[in-house]
């Protein structure tokens, strides 16, 4: 379980503090599908970012499954993270020089895998790339470089899986192919998802849609 | 706002913002570098030019027999000149039980002519003019020979027969002939006494000079009277002759730091190509607005040129300060070797450094700088356009073009150039094959599944971490070749002469003391010795054509036919001789006594070949005959060996002193002094002595070619660190990504600690290779020494570049991974 509790983040700005948002409350059941819909720069990335404990807030709590995430400092965190927490971005943010297979291996090795290896391998087979395995991300499509970065969030299967626009980079088809894939392992896998998006047909896809505007959150109607 | 002053203004905010620091650190390195040769050069060429007649003592010098030197004396005094007489020769100075060898000058009033004597009256008091010549009955010495012989001032020393008593040290005598320091200390005694010495014995080897001196005029005309004087037996020295002598050692060390100095400048170069390219860049977007703004591709190219004649302005001034600190250093490393005393550092050696920055941005920075005037204004627009970057043969072209000039300027000589030029590209591709080729093999096993956070800062990345390790590499392969592998040759070399070899010389033995001083040796020394006789005669013709010195190569041919050659005859072959051509006489059927057996090294040198007809002049009497066989001579038994040998019928009658050489253990060299006392006019070398004192110049030399070397892998290291500036973007990127995933930061600062280790290890690795290699390579081909691979010098370089790369890299690094994940939900591109 996800909860986040009187969550505020304010910025140092050129003109004085800016605040992105305050006093946010959100609870998040294990297993369940939310989609955090929003404009461009209303601070929904933060919030995730907040919320899979990458920072801290300036106000507020986050735990995850009990444990205080705005109270441990960065290492543990990193440390909660390994192995239990996936990321899908935008940007893909495949490592250039590693191939899709050593891309899949990284958070095996950081996790402690026994056998990073094999579990990579299946891991892109279930994205579809089993004949890709040594392509370098260069040599791989958009949508290929996401679905690498899918079986990179799913391979550890993980508890949390956070995607920030994950279709953002891709052009229609090929988005919506990925997001097929994304639902379909998360059915699998019973993985808890936050998904962050300004597209009110992929938010729709989740259990359940939050819309983020002026610094608040609402639950969508 | 004029064009100069922006691009001072931008030049300033780039570097502030650490842009250009590098870029700048590699200029000064190389500037450093090269400006420190050029002071060192100058000063020590300053202080030997202008100076030549100093140099002589005189403004014209007359080498030859005593007497010869009367009837050239009388002109001169006719024309109204400054005469004097100085011999001088080899011999040994005895005082309690130590005995050196010492160089001996005997003067007569008025010298020196030309230049000055400086004197001390203890070590350290302050130097004077000398008023004369030492008065009768004393001997002044150089200051070092107090402590060889643990003697102070006032007290007594014996040369030859007779005892002097030490009234003064020699600081300076401007005519020892060199600006070096000579392994043999200098004596200066009074030529009165010269004869109660009883040194000076028949065909001893004594240098008779006649100094002469007058005004220009004078010079000029008795120089005239010298060109129809017939000059057999006289060697006349000019001015110009000793400062050639010492200009070509200096000119010939200075053209090896000098090349030395470039190789700092190419691997620098290589930071600055790295920099710069990054610089470039990023400067795009600036460069994209002030198009917009109507700025023409004239003026951005003014712009930048601007901006490189103010980093070339600043770097190499800093550089040419650092150059002159890093001088100071190489006299300290050199002293005792040079004049205490150098000219103040003139304004040249500044010059030179400047034009070395200005040349290294010409080939390293220009061509990338000129680059960004192909920027197009709808940059702002459309991001994707970037213009032309200045292409890859441009810019290799220019910077291979400028260090091949550069390396011509520095060797004056084109050959020399391309050779120097052609090793070092040679190097380099070389060691790059192997890093690529090790980088690969790490990369294949990371493939089969083995360390992938262990080795992936380093494959990732397989072109940088090339160069990285190539420069990193070469700095470290030079200083472990001019210390682990030179100090191993010497010691080979050591080592190779045997322990009993001899280690005493006598000389200047005359005939009538033969057959005494060899019983004498033979009974109470108890050495096992004999002795040979020893001719000296000049090689005048070859197959009855004249020789002249100006027909061979200055240098060591050249040389030895300016000098006489040290003849003598025979029955036997000498032991450790090899014929290697022709027959040795006994082998003969017909033994007629004109034959000469001639050295390998020689015959080459002078391209003399079987069956040449060799005439020598000795002591005015010429001596002809064939060459029928050529000798292989193991120079480092240190046996008594000749060039030159014949039968004896043909030299017997011919003046000859005898020559030997023993080895006394040291335990036994109480009987030196009774030997020299004995036998006053025959002159003692200690082998040992002169080894040790050779080996202690090339150690202070090979110092001051270590701080070459280590300012090349200064520069290495700017190579690494902006390799490591420029892959900074990408580090933070996988800094955060690892972070996301779950890496602690122990984690990732272990993973660059591993790039790092890997970097400086395997740059060690190629270095220790390559060094062990290449030192027994010139052990085995070119020295003939035994001496084996040595896998222990890979094992000092792997830690040494590993410690190296560690610390520097290290501190490089520190900035990339304290960076927050949260920069992968806000890349630029991410909305
Ligand atoms: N560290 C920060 N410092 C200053 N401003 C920030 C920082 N992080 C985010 N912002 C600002 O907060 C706003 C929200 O950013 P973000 O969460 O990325 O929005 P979204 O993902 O909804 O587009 C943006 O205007 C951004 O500039
Ligand atoms: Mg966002």
């Amino acid at each position: 379980m996800l909860v986040a509790r009187g969550l505020g983040m304010r910025f140092a700005g050129p003109a004085g503090e800016i605040s992105l948002f305050q006093n946010l409350d959100l609870t998040i059941a294990d297993g369940e599908a939310v989609a955090v819909l929003g404009a461009s720069g209303s601070g929904k990335s933060t919030l995730l970012g907040l919320l899979a404990g990458l920072d801290v807030p300036t106000e507020g709590q986050v735990f995850f499954n009990g444990n205080e995430l705005t109270a441990m400092d960065e290492d543990q965190r990193a440390r909660l993270r390994a192995g239990r927490v996936g990321f899908v971005f935008q940007a893909f943010h495949l490592m250039p020089g590693l191939t899709a297979l050593e891309n899949v291996m990284l958070p095996l090795e950081l996790s402690g895998s026994r056998d990073p290896r094999g579990e990579a391998v299946q891991a892109l087979e279930a994205v579809g790339l089993g004949e890709r395995l040594t392509h370098y991300p260069p040599q791989l499509s958009g949508g290929e470089q996401q679905r690498v970065a899918i079986g990179r969030a799913f391979v550890t299967r993980p508890r949390l899986l956070f995607a920030d626009e994950p279709t953002g980079n891709l052009d229609q088809g090929t988005g919506e192919r990925i997001i097929d894939l994304l639902f379909q392992l998360n059915r699998e896998h019973g993985t808890t998802l936050v998904l962050v998006t300004h597209d009110p047909a992929l938010a729709r896809r989740c259990d359940r849609v939050l819309h983020i505007a002026d610094g608040a959150l609402e639950a969508a109607a | 706002m004029k064009a100069w002053r922006y691009a001072l203004k931008l030049l300033l905010r780039d570097y502030r913002a650490g842009e250009l620091r590098l870029l700048a650190a590699a200029l000064v390195v190389s500037v450093a570098a090269v400006s420190s040769v050029a002071w060192l050069a100058d000063r020590v060429g300053e202080a030997t030019s202008g100076r030549a007649a100093e140099l002589l003592a005189a403004d014209r010098v007359l080498e030859g027999a005593e007497s010869l030197a009367d009837r050239f004396a009388a002109k001169a005094a006719e024309l109204g000149m400054q005469t004097t007489r100085s011999v001088g020769f080899p011999s040994v100075v005895l005082s309690g039980d130590r005995t050196q060898l010492v160089a001996v000058k005997a003067v007569e009033t008025g010298y020196p002519l030309r230049g000055e004597l400086l004197l001390q009256s203890g070590l350290g008091a302050p130097e004077r003019r000398a008023e004369g010549i030492p008065p009768r009955g004393e001997i002044w010495i150089e200051p070092r020979l107090l402590s060889l012989l643990d003697l102070e001032v006032g007290e007594t020393l014996s040369l030859g027969a007779m005892d002097f008593r030490i009234s003064e040290l020699l600081a300076l005598d401007a005519a020892r002939g060199n600006v070096f320091v000579s392994l043999a200390p200098q004596v200066m005694i009074n030529r009165a006494d010269l004869a109660a010495t009883d040194l000076i014995q028949p065909a001893s080897r004594v240098r008779y000079n006649l100094l002469l001196a007058g005004a220009p005029a004078t010079v000029d005309a008795y120089e005239a009277w010298l060109e129809r004087q017939d000059l057999t037996g006289i060697e006349v020295e000019r001015p110009t002759d000793s400062q050639r002598g010492v200009g070509e050692v200096i000119e010939r060390a200075r053209r090896f730091l000098g090349l030395s100095a470039l190789l700092t400048l190419v691997v620098a170069g290589v930071a600055m190509l790295m920099t710069v390219r990054r610089y470039a860049a990023r400067q795009v977007d600036r460069v994209a607005v002030m198009r917009c703004l109507g700025a023409t591709q004239r003026d951005i190219g003014w712009l930048m040129v601007w901006k490189l004649i103010w980093l070339g302005l600043f770097a190499g001034g800093i550089g040419v300060l650092a150059g002159l600190g890093l001088q100071a250093g190489m006299l300290a490393l050199l002293s005792g070797l040079l004049p205490e005393t150098l000219p103040a550092p003139g304004w040249r050696p500044a010059v030179v450094g400047w034009l070395t920055a200005y040349a290294g941005l010409l080939g390293f920075a220009l061509p990338t700088f000129l680059g960004l005037r192909h920027v197009p204004p709808l940059r702002v627009l459309r991001r994707d356009l970037t213009g032309r970057p200045t292409g890859a043969v441009t810019l290799y072209a220019a910077a291979l073009g400028v260090v091949l000039a550069l390396m011509w300027w520095q060797a004056s000589d084109v050959r020399l150039a391309l050779t120097v030029f052609a090793a070092v590209l040679g190097t380099l591709l070389l060691l790059g094959a192997a890093a690529a080729g090790l980088v690969w093999l790490i990369r294949r096993r990371q493939r089969r599944g083995a360390g992938l956070l262990q080795f992936t800062g380093l494959v990732r990345r397989p072109v940088t971490s090339t160069i990285q390790i190539v420069a990193v590499g070469l700095g470290l392969m030079a200083l472990l070749l001019l210390t682990v592998v030179r100090t191993d040759l010497l010691t080979a070399w050591r080592d190779r002469i045997p322990d009993d070899a001899p280690n005493y010389f006598l000389i200047n033995i005359q005939p009538s003391e033969v057959p005494e001083l060899e019983g004498y040796l033979n009974d109470t020394v108890g050495v096992d010795t004999r002795l040979y006789p020893m001719i000296r005669g000049r090689l005048v013709e070859i197959n009855g054509e004249d020789v002249a010195p100006e027909d061979f190569p200055p240098g060591r041919a050249r040389g030895l036919v300016e000098r006489e050659f040290n003849l003598s005859f025979r029955e036997q072959p000498a032991e450790g001789n090899r014929v290697i051509q022709g027959d040795w006489w006994r082998e003969l059927p017909a033994q007629p006594p004109d034959q000469f057996s001639v050295e390998q090294g020689v015959a080459d040198e002078l391209g003399i070949a079987m069956g040449d007809r060799l005439t020598f002049r000795v002591a005015g009497r010429t001596v002809s005959a064939g060459v029928t066989n050529i000798r292989e001579v193991q120079w480092d038994s240190f046996n008594v060996n000749f060039f030159v040998v014949s039968p004896p019928g043909l030299m017997e009658d011919f003046p000859a002193t005898y020559i030997t050489s023993f080895y006394l253990p040291p335990d036994r060299t109480d009987v030196l002094p009774e030997l020299v006392r004995r036998y006053p006019s025959v002159t003692l070398f200690d082998v040992g002595t002169i080894l040790r004192t050779v080996r202690s110049i090339i150690d202070q030399g090979a110092r001051v070619v270590e701080l070459m070397a280590s300012l090349t892998l200064v520069a290495g290291i700017i190579v690494l660190l902006a390799a490591l500036q420029v892959t900074a973007e990408e580090r933070r990127f996988e800094t955060a990504l690892m972070r996301a995933l779950g890496a602690t930061k122990q984690r990732i600062r272990r993973m660059i600690r591993w790039e790092l280790l890997l970097i400086g290890g395997l740059a060690g690795l190629l270095a220790g290779g390559v060094a062990a290699v290449a030192g027994h390579a010139v052990a085995v081909y070119l020295f003939d020494l035994e001496y084996a691979l040595r896998p222990v010098l890979v094992g000092y370089g792997v830690l040494a570049g590993a410690a190296v790369v560690w610390l520097a890299g290290g501190v490089g690094t520190l900035r990339y991974y304290r960076v927050s994940p949260m920069r992968l939900l806000r890349a630029p591109e991410n909305g």
